[in-house]
Formats: structure tokens, sequence, C-alpha cells
């Protein structure tokens, strides 16, 4: 090789010796002709035996084809035509039976089936010869797609022989892939035959059990469940879940000081001295493009046309689940208790409620000093009466959502979610699979979202069982434990708030006296219940104050969603960065924040960064400069706190037990928090 | 229907067989003492070295269905060494630089052997083998403007590469001449016309890259395709959640990577998944803003917000009207832009760890491929053979570098599985060259 003349050191085998001695022959003949031009029957011939030896000698190939189009040149006679390019394909073939992972003997034959001279039914004949051989062989899967536009065959067709190849081998996963792709192109199509869709998405279930119960523990068929799953469950429309102020609620607005208490049920008072409350509205999914113009607001004192919109995500792409307007109120002393209608409405959602005016004499004495520390120790919180309680969790009687059009399709959606689940739960009464488990795990959620969406649905959720599922996952497959240990949490939320009863035994009361800002003093108190995640935010929406302590958070994605936020305690998780605090910087309300013992500046490289969707930008912004904040002619290096922290205005932080907290940080924090009051417990100066 | 009438099917029973094998392997790796766990764990260099450079000087006739890929190996023989830290003899380097000089076609390119047509595949193998050796006599053979001709005689009107006159068009193509291009400072807006829109076209729903339009996800094309995006600065168009979800499901228990969903562990792939990694972790901030663009629902597709952006780009940046703006100064610029993407991108800071388990790969590795007569294979059971070497190897010397901070930092030992003495040489992952040979290539040919 490489020039060089060989010398075998080792004995090789005389049969492999001459059979290389036969190619460097047929190789320097072959040369000589395709130097020469020579494309007659002799040097042809030579071309054949070099390529049926040696497949990847793509020169060999360019030969041919220049022999072929030289030789056609003057052939008029269709027979003789045909008879040099079937010539080809015997090559070809030959060649492939060497090698049928030969680039160049695929694309050969490609180009001589191009001419148009030939049968395509031998092709499918060949082909099934080849992908019997190997099954996965993406040559051959990919000269098939090539032969069935060449011959014009329908998709339907094409699916119909993925389904042969699944019958003959369950395991297949390039077959289940191409059904895949050739499903999607007929359902979006409409086809004749593949509509309507729920009707072949049930056929297609069917075809994927035989699999999956033939032999559980093979891939493929649970990746094609998966992604007839996605196709069941994909949401269509957006719809609105909920808001604040809630539909149905009556909403009192005081300005300067405080509620006086006893009115109203506290979950539905707020207080300003800015002139005006929010709006926030809450999606099923993320969605773009909220204006005046898809969004109308009735409301005395705002025109619709003057309303902005923003998105709550800390991105900038203009898409997001939570959407905040300000809505206005007039300075005005009404003692009448006036109600004044607000009307929303977003395409075919809409939400009603009303907003009452009161001020408050300065004089009104039930609120401590703004300056008062907020401690939260379990003695500050006192069960709350319950009878003036009525948190506006959202609940389907308050339906705001106009759902006839999709009537029909929920009913399948929800049956074939059934029928799924009662499957699996009798495949794993028989066998332990993790995958099934799983699978199982977000059927059940597909059918709880499912029915939660449904009008007058009385149905139990499968919460409990959704638990023990990734509870023994998490056991059965450590590697992935940190997903399941947040599927966990996320549904254990869910399970918590998502009724009155629930919610209300995490629901108290702060204090005696509480700080103006504070104007519902009800703490949601979401403590010790091991929590990787957050959510649910759709029933959190009016929370002012939330204790998430004593939990196992690395990330507080979504919590961006509760604007009316002030106190958040997230001491003694496992936060590991100020990137992770990202969702912050759009709390506007926040005055109280305690991240006392996380684990930030822990970690030297922060791993979970990649994982959650609002991390830090690179660009951290024309508007700031990192020099404003250099302190003692030492440049500090914590602009990742500064990014979440410049916009804040806490009055109250705790900051202690993260690796972070130094002298040199305190200082650097009382810089960037110029409102800051207390700082570790300590009266700052 | 009946649960219980489980029936393997043979895909299942091959995997169960190497599963059985692998494990065997681990098992006794964890019943042995400490220092023998540590001879388990060495790269056996010496005889890597011997078997590598007899494949050089010799190779028997067995070698003959790789005729039309000579200097492949040259490129899988030399680029092991190098990653060995060795060097070899210069009568052996002055062969090989003569014998690369003779597959290179007087039109540009160079072929599978003397006297065969110039070839795409075998063009990337002869330069990086050129750029392996390094020094004047090997990087100054490479005919440059020869090669911009041949590299554009091969490009297709619809944007994609053609491996050689006439043949066929996929990812591996666009790859081959894209890196190329990049590494002779010959890439320029005309060769990188519309290459993006064809890479894009061969993503999949599951988020890997296909080998063509059509086909399913593959290991190879993935790290061919996110490379060639990289290399003309249009990443950012590929769905990369996805891209990175589909290739971090492709480690399996064996610790090792699969090429495809439910295909069996392959030690080759080491490289190939492997070093999507690596180039994933210099995306950092393109990821950042993907995912910016998803919030806790995630249910709007990224592709749509995607697809929107790039049909902006491609009229705007790369717009079918390249003839015009040739002579145009704007033209200049984008081709001095081209020029530095492949060394501007190594100097980035890793901002992630790897998203893969590089310890375990490098315990695939070492105690499944590694044979220990020399050289690597597929998997146990299989034989060694030089292609294998080189993609084990270079696998290898992308899982010990994966948590630094910086390309050319050397690695903490903790991040190196196996005595110290196993480390290896750092590559440049877009190129799968030694990366102080690469800096040596980009030196000489942005100064000429």
């Amino acid at each position: 090789m490489h020039g060089r003349p060989r010398k075998p050191q080792k004995p090789v085998d005389d049969a492999s010796i001459a059979k290389a001695a036969k190619l460097r022959v047929l190789q320097a003949q072959f040369f000589q002709n395709h130097h020469d031009k020579i494309y007659a029957k002799e040097a042809l011939e030579i071309s054949a035996k070099l390529l049926e030896t040696n497949p990847e000698a793509y020169t060999a190939w360019n030969y041919r084809k220049l022999a072929v189009e030289h030789n056609l040149r003057s052939e008029t006679d269709p027979d003789a035509i045909k008879a040099v390019l079937d010539e080809e394909l015997r090559v070809v073939e030959s060649a492939l039976r060497r090698n049928f992972k030969c680039y160049g003997a695929w694309h050969h034959r490609k180009w001589v089936l191009n001419k148009g001279y030939s049968s395509v039914d031998h092709e499918f004949r060949l082909l099934d010869q080849f992908q019997k051989a190997d099954s996965r062989n993406f040559h051959a899967w990919s000269y098939r797609r090539f032969v069935a536009a060449l011959k014009n065959m329908s998709e339907e067709e094409e699916l119909k022989y993925t389904t042969d190849m699944i019958e003959t081998n369950f395991s297949n996963y390039s077959a289940w892939h191409n059904r895949s792709v050739l499903l999607s192109h007929l359902l979006k199509q409409k086809i004749e035959g593949f509509t309507p869709r729920e009707k072949v998405l049930t056929e297609e279930y069917e075809l994927v059990h035989q699999a999956l119960f033939t032999d559980p523990d093979d891939q493929s068929g649970w990746f094609y469940h998966f992604w007839l799953l996605d196709q069941t469950v994909t949401p269509g429309a957006p719809v609105l879940v909920s808001s604040w102020p809630a539909h149905g609620s009556d909403l009192f607005v005081s300005f300067k000081g405080n509620l006086d208490g006893g009115v109203s049920s506290s979950f539905t008072s707020f207080c300003s001295d800015k002139g005006a409350f929010p709006l926030i509205i809450y999606f099923n999914q993320s969605v773009g493009g909220i204006n005046s113009s898809t969004v109308t607001v009735k409301h005395l004192f705002d025109k619709n046309e003057d309303l902005i919109w923003v998105p709550l995500a800390t991105n900038n792409s203009g898409n997001a689940q939570a959407w905040v307007t300000f809505l206005r109120f007039p300075d005005v002393k009404d003692d009448s208790l006036k109600a004044y209608p607000v009307e929303v409405k977003v395409g075919h959602s809409q939400c009603a409620f009303t907003v009452s005016l009161r001020s408050i004499d300065s004089k009104h004495g039930e609120g401590g000093s703004d300056m008062e520390m907020i401690v939260w120790k379990d003695d500050s919180f006192h069960a709350s009466e319950p009878l003036l309680l009525s948190p506006p969790v959202v609940s389907l009687d308050q339906a705001t959502t106009n759902k006839e059009p999709e009537q029909i399709d929920s009913r399948w959606h929800e049956e074939t979610l059934a029928n799924e689940i009662a499957l699996f739960q009798e495949l794993l009464s028989e066998i332990n699979c993790k995958i099934g488990k799983l699978t199982l795990a977000r059927l059940l959620r597909a059918h709880d979202k499912m029915i939660y969406k449904m009008p007058f649905a009385d149905e139990k959720t499968h919460s409990k069982e959704v638990l023990d599922l990734f509870s023994d996952l998490m056991k059965l497959d450590p590697s992935h434990s940190r997903y399941y240990k947040d599927e966990h949490s996320l549904v254990l939320m869910e399970q918590v708030v998502s009724n009155r009863e629930s919610l209300l035994t995490y629901c108290w009361k702060y204090g005696e006296a509480h700080p103006s800002y504070l104007c519902n003093p009800i703490c949601l108190r979401l403590s010790k219940l091991s929590l990787s995640r957050i959510g649910s935010f759709e029933n959190l929406l009016w929370v002012q104050m939330l204790d998430l302590s004593h939990n196992e958070l690395w990330s507080i994605e979504g919590l961006e969603a509760m604007q009316l936020l002030s106190c958040l305690n997230l001491s003694n998780n496992k936060l590991r960065s100020f990137t992770a605090l990202e969702p912050l910087k759009l709390l506007k309300s926040l005055k109280v924040l305690n991240i006392s013992y996380n684990e930030i500046g822990a970690h030297s490289i922060d791993t979970s960064r990649y994982l959650f969707s609002s991390p830090l930008s690179h660009t951290v912004g024309d508007d700031w400069n990192i020099d404003a904040y250099v302190t003692d002619g030492v440049k500090m290096n914590y602009w990742e706190a500064a990014v979440i922290f410049k916009g804040l205005y806490l009055t109250q932080l705790d900051v202690v037990g993260n690796a972070i907290v130094d002298e040199k940080f305190n200082l650097f924090l009382t810089h960037i928090l110029p409102s800051l009051v207390w700082l570790d417990g300590d009266r700052v100066y | 229907m009946d649960p219980i009438s489980s029936i393997p099917t043979v895909t299942q029973r091959e995997q169960w067989t190497v599963e059985e094998m692998v494990s065997e392997i681990y098992q006794l790796f964890s019943s042995v003492p400490h220092h023998a766990q540590t001879i388990m764990l060495e790269l056996r260099r010496d005889q890597h070295i011997e078997f590598l450079t007899r494949g050089l000087r010799q190779l028997g006739p067995s070698f003959r269905v790789l005729d039309a890929n000579r200097p492949w190996l040259c490129y899988w023989i030399l680029h092991s060494i190098a990653l060995l830290g060795e060097s070899i003899f210069s009568d052996l380097e002055n062969n090989s630089i003569d014998f690369l000089n003779r597959c290179q076609d007087p039109d540009g390119g160079y072929g599978g052997g003397p006297g065969q047509l110039p070839h795409l595949a075998t063009t990337y193998a002869a330069v990086n083998a050129l750029m392996t050796l390094g020094g004047q006599k090997a990087l100054s053979s490479i005919n440059r403007d020869k090669m911009r001709t041949f590299l554009l005689r091969m490009k297709d009107p619809s944007g994609g590469f053609r491996m050689h006159d006439g043949g066929e068009m996929d990812v591996r193509a666009c790859y081959t001449a894209i890196s190329v291009a990049s590494v002779l400072n010959i890439l320029d807006p005309e060769l990188v016309e519309n290459v993006g829109n064809y890479i894009l076209s061969c993503q999949t729903y599951e988020g890997g890259i296909a080998g063509e339009p059509g086909s399913e996800a593959h290991g190879g094309y993935t790290f061919c395709g996110l490379a060639t995006m990289i290399l003309i600065n249009e990443s950012q168009r590929l769905d990369l959640r996805s891209l990175i979800d589909w290739v971090a499901f492709r480690q399996g228990v064996e610790c090792g990577f699969q090429g495809r969903a439910n295909k069996l562990v392959d030690g080759c792939y080491s490289f190939w998944q492997g070093a999507v990694f690596a180039l994933i972790q210099r995306l950092n901030s393109i990821i950042v803003e993907q995912l910016r663009a998803l919030d806790v629902g995630g249910s709007l597709s990224w592709r749509s917000i995607c697809t929107g952006a790039a049909s902006n780009l491609s009229e705007g940046e790369c717009g079918s009207d390249v003839k015009s703006y040739q002579t145009d100064e704007r033209f200049h610029a984008k081709q001095k832009e081209f020029s530095d993407i492949g060394l501007n991108f190594i100097k980035i800071p890793a901002e992630l760890g790897p998203l893969f388990h590089s310890v375990a790969l490098q315990q695939y590795i070492l105690l499944c491929s590694q044979v220990q007569d020399g050289g690597f294979r597929d998997k146990p059971g299989k034989h060694r053979d030089y292609y294998h070497t080189c993609y084990c190897l270079s696998g290898l010397a992308v899982c010990q570098y994966s948590w630094c901070k910086d390309a050319d930092s050397p690695p903490l030992p903790k991040a190196v599985l196996g005595p110290h003495s196993n480390l290896l040489e750092p590559i440049h992952p877009l190129f799968n060259v030694v990366l102080h040979r690469y800096y040596e290539a980009h030196n000489f040919f942005m100064g000429s």
C-alpha cells in the first residue's frame, strides 16, 4: 500500500495474496482503458470485474457512466439501449452483494434508473432481498424512497410496506421511523382513508401494542408510542386557564396604606400607591403576539388601545404562558364602594371581575412599620380563619372558555388515553419495566390534564398513582433520578394546590401586624415537601407571600408569573447560582427575599444552566456597567448577582450560608441594593 | 392481548448478547484489586504505536477492499499516532507526503489512490493527514487554487456537494468540502451558498441529522451536519435543543454510544457522538438564545420560530445573487469572517460541562474497545482496525478534555480515567486534527 513494495513479514494465506495480485492487474488495465477512453466490451468487463471485487472503486463507476453515455450516443434501438442499461444494473447488483453499504454502487443504480428504461418493479424485488438481509440499512431505505418517487407510488403503499417490515420484525426502528414520517404527511394532507385523524391514530395504537406486548424489552415500539402520544395530546389553540384578578372575583384596591380588614377576603385585595393594579392572564401553553388587538379589555379608566402587554418570561422571544398589563384607577375618594366591572376577551376565552376602590386614611393602625423585619419562623404564622378565606383556585365551574368546537375531539382523546392507561396497568402488573412505568406516568398526566380541560368533568385525578410511579422509577433507574424527581415535584405541587381544601391547609396568616406593602398577609407555606421544581402557577397568581424553604429546589423557573409576590423564602434549597434566580428579575413587587443556605458559589461549573429555559443572557445589557460597582479599586466578580439584583428594590435580604458569601460580597450587596434595610438579620446603615 | 407472551426479537437478543459481554468485562474489572484495575485501564501505548506503524509501512492483502480509500488509511494512522503524542520516522513522513501528492489530481482534490478520480472524502482525509504531518513540505504540497476549483465543481446548484463528479450528494460531502475549505482558508460565500438550507433539510423531528433529506437521524451525519453549520456560522438555525436531546440518549447502559436509535453500541461513535458534545460545549450562547424561545409550557415548536429566522437569513445573507457581490467588498468581508471561524471557535471558553458521561465512555473505550495487542475495535468480539483505532482514540481525547474550559489547558487528573499516562493530545473537534497541528496549519494558510 501507499505505493511501496509489499513484503509480507507474516505468512499470509496464498488465496488472499492471489486476490490482491489479481486486483492490481485489473486496476492497471482499468486505468489504461480509462485514460485511453476505451469503452469496448472487453474494457467494460475489466471494470466490471474490478467493481465486483472492490465496489468502493468509485472511479470505475464514473468510467462506466462515461462508457454508457458513449455507447448510447448513436444507439436508437430501445432494446439495445435497455440491454446496455441492464448490464449496468447487473454489475451494481453483484457489487452490492459484496458490499451493500457502498455509496457509489447505490448511486450508480439511481443514475441508471433515472434514464427511464428499466423496470421499477424489479427494483422493489431487489430491495426486498436487501432489506431482509439488513433491515436497518439506510442506503436501502433511501433508495426505496427514490424508487417510490420515481414510480409515483402513493405514500399509502409505502406505509403498507412499513407495516410488513414491522410485522416481520418489531424491532426495526428504521421502519417505525419511516412510518412516522409518512403518516405525518398523510394526516397533514388529509388523504382519503386517513381521516378522521382519530381513527387512524387508534389503529396505530393497536399496531404498536402488538410490538410492545410481544417484546416489552425492545426500544423501537416505545419510541413510536411516544411519538403517537405526542400526536394525541398536542394542544390545539391556546386557551386562557386563569387570570388575576380571577374570573368572577371582586377586587378591592386600596391606595396609600392598608386595607380595612374584614370586609373582603384577603385573597382579592391589593394595595397600590402607583395608581394602577396588574392584570395577569395565564394560558395553557406559551403564546406570542398578545397585544391590544388580540386582547380586549373593557375598563372604565383605560382605553383598550393604550394597554401594553408584557410577556412574563425571562426571554426576548415574545412567547410566554403568562402576560401582564397594568390597569389604572383614578385617585378619588369614593366611599360608596362602587364596583367597576372589567371584562377581558382573548380569542374564545373571556373573564370578568369587578374592582372597588377605597383610599385608606394614614391613621389606619393595623399595619406595622415598613421597616420591620419579616421573620420566617413557625410562630410568626397562625392558622387562618377558614370562613373568611376563599383562595381563587381555578375551578371548572368558573369556566371561562367556550369549549364547544372541541367536544367530540376531547371525548376521543379521553377514551384513547383511558384505554392506553388500562392496557399499561395490565402490562405492568405482569412485568417490571422502566419504560413502561414512565409511559404509564406520562399517560396518566396527559389524561389528568385532559379531563381538567373538559367542562363538568368530575373525575378524580391520578396524582397518587403518578407519584408512586415516579418514586419507583427513582429507585429503579438512579441515573435518571433527577428527571423523575422533577416530575414528581411538579405532580406533588399540582396535587397540593389544585383544590381549595388542600390549598387551605397550606395557607397561614402572617403575624399580628405586617408592613403596608403586604396588604394580603396570607402566606402560602410549601416548605419541607422535598420539591426540586415548582409549577401549577395558574392557581397561585394571587400569592403575595410564599415560603418554599427546606425543599430541594435547583430552579424556580416559572415563578415570574407570580407578579404579586412581595415576600419570598427560598432558604435551605439547592440553588446553585444566581443564574437560577433569573425569574426574580421580573418580580417588581418583591421586597423581602431569603436565599440563605443554598449552594450558590459552591460549584465552579453550573451544569444545571443548560437545563432550564430562562438562564442569563451573555449580553448583560447596554444600560448597565459593572464598573459602577467597583469598590475600593477591586473589580468584583459578582456580575451574575448584579444582573439579578440591580432592578429590585429589596428591603430585606438573607444570603448567609452560601459559599459565595463573605465580607466583600455583603459590601457589594449594600452597594447594589441601596433600598436594603435588613441584611442577614442585621440593620443596614 | 396476553402481556406475558414475551418473545424477544433478533435485535433484542443481539442487544442482550452485547450487554452480557460488556457486563462480564465490567464485573471482572470491579472484582479485581485496585492496582489491577489501574493496569486494566492503562492505554497500551507501545502496542498501539507498534500496530499503527506497521500499518503505515506495510498492509496485508486483505486491505484490498480499501484500495479506493488509501488517503483515509494515512489519516487514520497518522492521526492516531499524533494523538498518542508520537512522531514518525522522517522516511515514513516523506513517503506519506509523496504518496498523498500522487493522489492529488492535476485539477484539484485528492483521489482514493494515484490515478483515481478526486473525491471529497479522500480529499478531506488527505488534507487532514497532511495537517497532522505538519511542516512546510506537507502543507505546501496542497494546491489551494486548484482545490477551490475542485470544490466549486463539486457544488450542486441546490446548495449541497457531490462526493465526486457525478457522485452522490449528502451531509458527508458538505462537511468534508467545508472543512477542507475552512482549514485551507479558501471558504467564501460562493462555496457556502445554500449549504445551510441543505443541512437543515436533513435534521429530523427527533433532533439528530440524517445523511440526506427523509432519512433517519445518524451519529456520523449529526457530527458532520453540526460541524458544517458551525463552520459557515449558521449553527443557530438548527434546533439545538432537540439535537442535544437526541445525542444524549445515544449513550447506553454499555457506557459507549450507539449510532442510531435501537442499534448496537460501537466504539467509533465515541468520536462521532462524543465530539458533538465537544461542539455543543462551545455553543452555549446560541443554546441559551434558543431555550429562551421556549417556555415553561414549551409547546410552541422551536422549529417554527427558527424557520422564520432562517428564511430571513437566506434572503439577506446568502441570497441567490452571489455573483453580483463577488466583486463587492462584502464578499471579501465575508471571506475574512469565514477564515477565522475555526480558530475563534476553539478560543471560546467551554461554558458548559460535558452533557454526556465522559468517564463512562472512557471506561467503554479502554475496557471494551481496546485490544491488548494494540488497536481498537467496534465492540468485544470484533476485530481491531485502523478506522476504529482512529475514532476510539479521538473519542478518548474528547472525553479527557471535556471538563476543560480552555481547549489547550491540561485536564484535571480526575477527568482522565486510568493512569495519567493515558492522557492524549487535545484535538480541534471541528476538524478532528491534533490542536497544535491545526494552529500550525492555520498560521501557514493565513499567511499564504
